[in-house]
């Protein structure tokens, strides 16, 4: 290679380096569509680094540094009030977000940040039951979750805030309940059930409740749908005792350096046709009202992924949970599971 | 010449320090702070993530734990002499078999846990197989209990107890087992007594390989289990993940390197006393 090559490369690699900037977003895994981000770059002329999440707590660990190289993250609506308290959020500008108006009214001012002064709702699900149609009577309540003919082919899942929440609301006690009392009661309830499970399992009892090995599991409506697509025998039910929603948020950190484009990019999610391919692509529920009327009826007006106005009122939005609480909780899941 | 020899411990040394004594320094920090509002790490430093490690609930996960890997490391154990033996004494076949042994390590442990799920579960290959043949009617309840938990941890380990068994018989020298039929053993007996004790420091290494791993594993009792019941490995993954107790889980880890080393120790030193 001579110099005069050499250096023109040199020229190359510093035209695409510096100066096209990088934004570096974090997200959950299958929660975005193929084309979002390679139509962003080429329409902002930016790179953008991409890496996905299983979970709350994984994305938390490593934006808690404050550190992390990170600009845009997905955190679900109860973990906004914990990353505020550490300082982690950027506030948002509203001049930089017109495509906020885009947003479902349901979703505009909520409790966890009522002026969306820190978040912007992305795209939300609930826990409920999913149930092959064979079971009789079909399971519509928390409640029938304790049915022994059920023994051995029913899950629940493997989360102590789904299975105490589920256990309190059968109890008719509050979903978030942070009293010692009520929440050993819900342990007990939860113990008194184990026998009848067949395992605690998360998105692994698809396949199962797909192959027929599971009647009835306590399951999350996006992976629910997944099994109804794949077998039609399937159906899911939005407990009359009240279920969790919840909503996952673009944030941006308070320590990315590139605000400006962080702002650009969550503006560019919000445009309704982005949205949609988005939540046609991953089939989850937008928060997003002008995406939500451009999916085709099928998808809009699937029941289980967007229920009915008199039954999304049933829903309840779980609160951040106070250290005492948490740590209760967590000692009587231990106990659940050891029982 | 013995200064060049301790240059090449330098990597071995970067090695132990830096993926070893550094960790292990940061998990015994972490053990001693609070545990943040919401997760994470805070001031003070405090000893109470020790003192809840007396609650009887986590002492006995730890000591079902225990029971567990001490069950799958015996399991090996039986399995894994008579193989050993058996290939040590096949002459040119040895190295095919010893290939055999090693394959299942050419895939990822995740990927043979889940092939297992797929074997094991209602409508898994071995309870369709079984329900064809008209020798069962309703599926056997073969997943998600303690049964399915010791199987994968057998599967798992039992090359770890097979190879070092084996190194040892290899080893062996065939003139001790003739001299012992010279003197009247029968072929039992010269096992029993020559073979077996000779062996010993291949089954000690064997059986540490398999026990430790096994205590603190966390995939299989998650995957075959199904959360049904909890082992210390479950445990600590837990509290650093739903639970956000980092201090609490540094402990549980701190506490169970500390009671293997001791076992380890003891067991390594009665193995000495013994030869």
């Amino acid at each position: 290679m001579n110099r005069r090559v050499f250096l023109a490369g040199l020229g190359v690699l510093a035209a695409c380096g510096p100066s096209r900037p990088r934004l570096n977003v974090y997200n959950w895994s299958n929660y975005i569509a193929p084309e979002t981000i390679p139509a962003f770059e080429a329409e902002f002329g930016v790179r953008v680094r991409y890496a996905t999440y299983e979970s709350n707590e994984e994305m938390l660990a490593k934006v808690l540094s404050g550190n992390s190289g990170w600009d845009v993250v997905f955190p679900t609506h109860n973990r906004i009030p914990p990353m505020r308290h550490y300082g982690l959020l950027a506030p948002l500008r509203h001049a930089w977000l017109p495509n906020l108006a885009n947003l479902d009214a349901r979703f505009r001012s909520p409790s966890w940040d009522p002026g969306l002064e820190w978040s912007v709702p992305y795209m939300w699900n609930a826990t409920g039951i999913a149930y092959s149609r064979g079971v009789s009577p079909a399971p519509a309540a928390w409640a029938n979750l304790w049915d022994p003919r059920l023994k051995g082919r029913l899950t629940m899942l493997d989360d102590p805030e789904d299975v105490l929440g589920a256990c309190l609301r059968k109890l008719a006690l509050p979903f978030s309940s942070t009293d010692p009392d009520e929440l050993r009661r819900a342990a007990r309830e939860a113990i008194r059930q184990k026998p009848l499970l067949r395992a605690y399992l998360n998105a692994e009892v698809r396949d199962q409740l797909v192959a027929g090995d599971v009647l009835v599991a306590q399951m999350w409506s996006t992976t629910a749908q997944q099994a109804i697509d794949a077998s039609p025998r399937l159906a899911f039910a939005y407990p009359a005792e009240g279920f969790p929603l919840y909503l996952d948020n673009a944030v941006i950190l308070r320590e990315s350096r590139r605000q400006a484009l962080a702002h650009r990019f969550i503006d560019y999610l919000l445009r309704p046709r982005v949205s949609a391919t988005i939540a046609e692509t991953t089939r989850t529920a937008t928060a997003n009202a002008a995406a939500q009327a451009l999916l085709p009826a099928s998808i809009r007006d699937n029941p289980t992924l967007y229920p009915p106005p008199e039954i999304f009122q049933r829903g309840i939005w779980p609160a951040a949970l106070p250290a005492a609480a948490q740590k209760l909780r967590d000692r009587l899941w231990t106990e659940i599971k050891a029982a | 010449m013995s200064r060049l020899r301790s240059w090449f411990l330098v990597p071995a040394w970067l090695w132990m320090g830096g993926l070893f004594a550094a960790p292990f320094a940061i998990v015994l920090a972490y053990s001693f702070l609070t545990r943040g509002a919401y997760g994470g790490l805070d001031l003070p430093w405090t000893l109470e993530s020790y003192q809840r490690l007396a609650d009887p609930l986590y002492l006995s996960i730890l000591l079902r734990s225990f029971l567990m890997a001490a069950a799958a490391t015996a399991i090996c154990l039986v399995l894994a002499f008579p193989l050993a033996l058996f290939i040590s004494r096949s002459g040119r076949r040895r190295n095919l078999y010893l290939q055999l042994v090693i394959l299942p390590f050419w895939s990822s442990f995740l990927v043979r846990l889940y092939a297992w799920l797929f074997l094991l579960r209602d409508t898994g290959l071995i309870n369709t197989a079984l329900q064809a043949l008209h020798l069962i009617r309703e599926p056997l309840p073969l997943l998600y209990n303690d049964g399915a938990v010791l199987l994968g941890l057998v599967y798992g380990y039992l090359p770890f107890m097979v190879l070092p068994i084996y190194a040892t018989l290899e080893r062996l020298d065939p003139a001790l087992l003739e001299a012992a039929a010279d003197l009247g053993a029968r072929p039992f007996s010269a096992l029993w007594r020559v073979t077996v004790p000779l062996s010993a420091p291949g089954i000690r290494a064997g059986v540490i390989l398999v026990f430790i791993p096994c205590l603190g594993a966390y995939l299989t009792p998650d995957l075959l289990g199904g959360g049904r019941s909890v082992m210390i490995g479950n445990l600590v993954q837990n509290q650093f993940t739903t639970a956000r107790d980092w201090p609490f889980g540094a402990a549980v880890s701190v506490a169970l390197m500390a009671v293997v080393t001791l076992l380890v120790v003891l067991f390594l030193r009665r193995g000495e006393e013994a030869l």
